[in-house]
């Protein structure tokens, strides 16, 4: 490979496939999936409950202790290394230090008994050589970074004495404590207020400028990956069906599910009075997946040939990815 | 769409509901949360009245105080020409067959063990609505209009996805034939997909029943998309009263403009410049004096501190309570912050 493509890119997943093992059988949360990530840049996750974004981000940390979660097949190259390859030790080298994470919520990822000054203070103690003082020094200037007012007093509350806003950012400090080269967020504005998720949004994009941080943004919110992000991946029921960039996906978006999401949701600009125009069914239920294409059941354009096979992730004329027959001309015609 | 030269239907006076904060050894009311702090408005014949806000503004309090789910603290709640606050508690329980409500999270709201059936039937006896020989007929009938199957009508919550349970809290709304449904967040745990059907769904039953709401929600986009005027409170008292138009193309109050901009736009090609306030919301137990945003206010000035700002009346059906209204309506889109 071009040695300049490999530097470019600092996080490559082939292939990768996630299933959970329950009573009921198997659930394939994350169904062969393919994306990258180049350095500096952002990429947006979208997709609804159960699609599966969240066990994506959970399969590169590999963070499944006390489920019946497990990777089955594929590989995750960070800086060209396959981390499914690496042990337990190594992966917790990892953790925290190169590859960070945010959480939906703070309160519930924030340990109560400790001080946030401890929390951030237990990070950098545990992936850099520093002294006592120097600790303390870092955990305050992180706490100053991401916005917290008179940090060196802030350092000493403990996480119910912080609104929910505050919680988040001191997340973020304890997720960037260690300069990590890939960042990822789960969702990270969902339980905030909408002026709160203003300023966390803000914040998250200034601290990217300055660290250089890779980003992966986790979100069912069409609004924050307009935001926030350069490529996007549109996931439904465990596949990537639409990878684009951000322009191309609100501009001209290609696949029926894609266009469904943007067309439910009810926007702020929007002008009408009319309904809004729906994806009629659900999401089906993962222990019993239709055949073909996995949105044929509730798709307004399907023919028989979508409800036969599964359509690949193929590249359009426009650079994007789809996984559509509409775009297979040839399969397309055949049918009428 | 607009119905606001309809009838009154409901009218909200002077409505305070404070919550105490017990203390101390003795655990006395040391301090009290000032959750809806005097607040007025009226609601129209088969209108869609939307109270937006974020958390805890009491935008929930207030739909739960028109129920009298709390005992409220002072005010008064008129409906069809008699107080709310002062029926006795079997008067209002029949009282509460006109006005329903409709919960954020259907599943706790929904009896676990009890079939859709029993749970419509339930409501039914208790407002004595229909015959008892047609339950069946008619529960089956109302889980049709709401989307949901009558062989479903056995069934348990848990075997329902998320959308058809809030379907079912609907059914169960519906089933007493109420005048005025209040929807308190009754969108917002769903996925878009299944939010934009249960929409959809409220937009018909309005039009087929003629049904007047109140809407609460904190997701503007949903509000604009279903309301004929708005209410914007913060720390329990109300900034701005407004049709949507107006709100939407022209808010009246810095807070109303300032949380429109922090919505995160999906739109590429026309990126706005943003207010994004700083801070948090202040403690309702500490709320700051004057006007209650001044802390966040961008445009800030020494009377914000020190005065109450009333309310100007600066369109048809739009007034805002904002020292800066009174000499008119401000532009804030061309406004230049002074800090």
């Amino acid at each position: 490979m071009n040695e300049l493509v490999e530097k470019d890119v600092i996080l490559e997943v082939n292939n990768l496939r996630t299933s959970f093992y329950t009573d009921e059988g198997e659930v394939k949360a994350v169904n062969g999936i393919s994306f990258s990530i180049k350095e500096g840049s952002t990429l947006g996750i979208v997709g609804e409950s159960g699609s599966g974004k969240s066990i994506t981000s959970l399969s590169i940390l590999q963070l499944f202790a006390g489920t019946t979660g497990k990777i089955i097949d594929g590989e995750i190259l960070f800086k060209g290394e396959n981390l499914l390859e690496k042990t337990h030790k190594e992966m917790m080298k990892l953790r925290g230090n190169s590859i960070s994470m945010i959480f939906q919520e703070p309160m519930t990822s924030l340990n109560p008994t400790m001080t946030c000054g401890e929390q951030i203070a237990e990070t950098i103690r545990t992936h850099q050589k520093l002294s006592k003082t120097e600790t303390k020094l870092k955990a305050i200037e992180m706490l100053r970074l991401v916005g917290i007012p008179e940090p060196e007093k802030r350092i000493k509350l403990f996480p119910y004495q912080l609104s929910g806003g505050m919680r988040q950012r001191v997340m973020i400090a304890i997720a960037l404590s260690c300069n990590p080269d890939l960042l990822i967020a789960d969702e990270p504005t969902t339980a905030l207020d909408v002026t709160i998720q203003a300023q966390i949004l803000e914040l998250i994009k200034n601290l990217q400028k300055e660290l250089g941080t890779s980003l992966i943004m986790i979100t069912h919110d069409l609004g924050v990956i307009a935001e926030m992000c350069d490529f996007v991946a549109v996931m439904y029921c465990g596949k990537i069906i639409e990878y684009t960039d951000i322009r191309t996906l609100f501009n001209s978006p290609k696949h029926p599910y894609t266009v469904g999401l943007l067309n439910s949701v009810p926007s702020h600009e929007m002008d009408s009075d009319e309904d809004l125009k729906i994806i009629s069914g659900t999401v089906p239920s993962p222990y019993d997946l239709p055949t073909g294409c996995l949105f044929s059941p509730r798709c307004p354009h399907a023919k028989a040939v979508c409800h036969e096979s599964m359509p690949e992730l193929r590249v359009h004329e426009d650079g994007g990815l789809v996984s559509c027959f509409i775009y297979e001309h040839d399969k397309w015609q055949e049918e009428r | 769409m607009t119905m606001t030269d309809g009838k009154v239907l409901l009218e909200v006076n002077n409505l305070k509901q404070y919550f105490p904060i017990k203390g101390g050894v003795l655990g006395r009311t040391v301090n009290q949360v000032k959750a809806v702090d005097d607040i007025s408005f009226v609601i129209h014949e088969g209108e869609t009245l939307s109270i937006v806000g974020e958390s805890g503004c009491g935008k929930s309090t207030t739909g739960r105080s028109i129920m009298r789910l709390e005992k409220p603290t002072g005010g008064q709640i008129i409906y069809n020409g008699e107080d709310l606050f002062a029926l006795s508690k079997k008067e209002m329980r029949r009282r509460r067959g006109d006005i329903q409500i409709i919960f954020q999270d259907p599943y706790a709201s929904l009896n676990p063990r009890r079939t859709v059936f029993q749970t419509i039937d339930e409501a039914m006896t208790i407002q004595k609505v229909g015959d008892k020989s047609n339950r069946r007929q008619d529960i089956g009938e109302l889980l049709k209009t709401v989307g949901i199957g009558e062989h479903q009508m056995n069934l348990y919550p848990h075997q329902f996805s998320g959308g058809q349970r809030q379907r079912i809290g609907i059914a169960r709304a519906l089933s007493v034939r109420p005048k005025l449904i209040i929807c308190d967040e009754a969108v917002s745990a769903l996925d878009v997909s299944i939010q934009a059907q249960v929409l959809n769904l409220l937009k018909d039953l309005q039009r087929r029943f003629k049904l007047t709401y109140i809407f609460i929600s904190h997701d503007l986009g949903v509000v604009r998309h279903i309301s004929d005027r708005i209410i914007v409170m913060y720390l329990g008292k109300i900034m701005e009263i407004s049709d949507q138009k107006s709100l939407f193309n022209n808010p009246g109050h810095p807070y109303t403009y300032a949380l429109l901009s922090s919505i995160p736009s999906t739109k590429m090609d026309e990126k706005k410049a943003r207010v994004i306030l700083h801070g948090d919301v202040p403690s309702p137990v500490n709320p700051p004096t004057g006007c209650p945003f001044h802390t966040r206010c961008p445009y800030v000035f020494d009377q914000c501190v020190s005065e109450k700002p009333v309310f100007y009346q600066i369109g048809e059906n739009q007034s805002a309570a904002c020292h800066l209204l009174k000499n008119g309506k401000v532009e804030f889109k061309n406004m230049k912050s002074p800090g």
